[in-house]
């Protein structure tokens, strides 16, 4: 069974949000990269792994249509549930990660220095 | 022309453990080949812990996890070389204590302390095992600094390494498996493939007859007489168990779990592309404290916990180390294989003690911090307190909860138990599985625990002891 691809197109949108919602000043083009990095960091994940993030994602990309899509984001962001705090957790980790040790000249916002 | 590969000896797996075995069995005149999953990689071709380097040498881009409350990172090589090429480099004896107690306690014949020392004797000069020539780098005179205000034992670990004549830095060359016994083994005949995955071992009246294997993506057949799993303490029981291969298999996984902090200091203390060389041994070997790679992406991991708090710290990064510190758990994992899943399901339980030793452990750390110094100190767990002072220490640990911290580790053993004692042992006292008679485990499996120290001593000396009796009763066909 193999879900890589599903887990990028489920993840790419909520990774895109998260990363805008904590590093607001990342430019566009840095945002874009990161992005691109933890999606395919995700479709590399172990399976049993990338399984639970997958279906993590779908949930959360389907609680989170239309309106509901910034509530939705800013709850997750901030409280550590079971599971899908783990889900935050694990994107915030690549994320921060990407963005300081290819830009490390970052503010703490995301912005250039 | 077929594409299968036929040998007398399959190693599966080139790090500590599959190295050695390889190179003792090949100049005994045994015909090796070794099969590695991963890429031939020159040391010096990426950049040591970045993420590069993740990509390149790692499972998963190094993002693998034991899952449990908490769950716990961990990250396992995954090219030439295994471990070794990603590691710190640090080098631990296996203590003798240890080794009598996994003698005693295993049942395992003919384990000799003094055997292990003289194999350690040549291990330590084939990688040129020793002292930095000059000054420490700063994230490590400030562990051994802190711990001496504190009056806690500190010493320097030794590292495989060399270093360039004449040298006062702390800068050398990792003399990994890739420069030390695989060009060995490959000198004396043996074969290494890469890219090549054994996906299950072809088991037939106890024996092992063939290995189903891929390459590019096209299948094929390994046919051996005997066969070494080498791949590290999750790999290997997951080929086993792939193979039908079970009992007392992937059921003890033990580890080293860690906790982090972050430290800022009034001046630039960041070295990106290494470790530091001192550990503080005061509470050893419940509780030993270490630094970690802390290039300015670790270090905005390291804060990401408690974002909201710590982030204007991560504009201060060149002022910033990263340290950890590592108990011997009484937890225990498992490792399993599932049908029609590429990786196995890895799990993790800490107990009660350890996860209390954690949060001990964590306040002791950002004490040795303080005594060292630090004007602020980041806790990796949600909710974490910024430390300034003593008195911040007992709100750090009231806040801490396991399930709330970021755990670690980076040392996996004792899948495979080695040993006579069948009521919990994967393989005999030579790494030989219980109930077949050409299948053998040569790696951080055979450890019975995590030996409190870093564990890479231990797995050479175990493997190469294993391998030299492997080649005095098993006899090359020549």
């Amino acid at each position: 069974m193999d879900s890589a691809p599903v887990v990028e197109r489920l993840a790419a949108p909520f990774v895109a949000q998260l990363l805008r919602h904590d590093l607001p000043g990342l430019p566009q083009a840095r945002l874009d990269d990161t992005v691109t990095f933890i999606r395919r960091r995700l479709s590399s994940l172990p399976s049993f792994v990338r399984f639970g993030v997958t279906i993590i994602g779908g949930l959360v990309r389907a609680v989170s249509i239309g309106p509901a899509q910034q509530p939705v984001l800013r709850f997750l962001a901030a409280r550590p549930l079971p599971l899908f705090g783990e889900y935050v957790r694990l994107t915030r980790s690549l994320g921060y990660a990407y963005v300081w040790e290819t830009w490390p000249d970052s503010l703490a916002d995301g912005s250039p220095k | 022309m077929s594409a299968d590969l036929n040998c007398e000896v399959l190693i599966v797996g080139s790090g500590a453990g599959g190295a050695t075995t390889a190179t003792v069995l090949a100049e005994a005149g045994f015909d090796v080949l070794i099969a590695e999953e991963g890429a031939w990689v020159d040391q010096g071709s990426v950049t040591p812990f970045s993420l590069a380097q993740m990509d390149l040498q790692y499972r998963s881009g190094g993002v693998t996890v034991a899952l449990g409350a908490p769950s716990i990172a961990y990250t396992e090589g995954r090219c030439a070389g295994g471990g070794t090429e990603v590691n710190s480099g640090l080098y631990r004896r296996p203590p003798g204590e240890v080794v009598d107690r996994w003698r005693s306690q295993y049942q395992i014949r003919d384990l000799d302390p003094t055997e292990l020392d003289s194999i350690a004797d040549e291990v330590e000069k084939e990688l040129s095992v020793g002292l930095t020539p000059g000054t420490p780098s700063e994230p490590s005179r400030i562990l051994r600094d802190g711990a001496e205000a504190l009056g806690w034992q500190n010493s320097e670990i030794p590292r495989w390494m060399t270093y360039p004549e004449g040298t006062t830095g702390f800068r050398g060359e990792r003399q990994s498996m890739t420069r030390t016994y695989l060009p060995r083994a490959i000198a004396a005949g043996a074969r290494l493939v890469t890219g090549l995955t054994i996906d299950r071992l072809v088991i037939s009246n106890g024996r092992a007859t063939s290995a189903t294997a891929r390459r590019d993506g096209q299948p094929i057949t390994v046919r051996f007489r005997d066969v070494i799993v080498c791949g590290g303490a999750i790999q290997t029981p997951a080929l086993l168990q792939r193979s039908g291969i079970r009992k007392h298999i992937g059921r003890s996984l033990a580890v080293h779990p860690t906790v982090k902090l972050a430290a800022r200091f009034d001046h630039e203390v960041n070295v990106p592309d290494d470790v530091p060389v001192h550990q503080v041994k005061e509470f050893a070997p419940a509780l030993s404290f270490g630094g970690s790679a802390s290039n300015p992406g670790l270090v905005a991991l390291s804060l990401s916990d408690s974002w909201r708090d710590f982030a204007p710290a991560v504009e201060a990064w060149p002022s910033i180390s990263v340290y950890y510190a590592a108990i011997t758990s009484e937890g225990r994992g498992r490792v399993q294989a599932v049908p029609g899943m590429r990786d196995p399901i890895v799990t993790y339980r800490l107990t009660r003690r350890d996860k209390d030793l954690l949060r001990s452990g964590l306040a002791r750390l950002a004490l040795l911090m303080l005594a060292a110094g630090a004007q602020e100190v980041y806790p990796s767990f949600r909710g974490a307190p910024i430390v300034r002072g003593r008195a911040d220490l007992a709100t750090l640990q009231e806040r801490f909860a396991a399930a709330k911290a970021s755990v670690m580790t980076v040392h996996l053993c004792s899948t495979v138990p080695l040993g006579e004692d069948r009521t919990r042992c994967g393989a005999d006292s030579y790494g030989r599985v219980h109930g077949y008679s050409n299948v053998f485990v040569n790696d951080a499996s055979l450890l019975p625990d995590a030996p409190g120290v870093n564990p890479q001593g231990s797995v050479m000396a175990l493997a190469i002891r294993n391998a030299r009796h492997f080649a005095r009763t098993e006899r090359p066909r020549g």
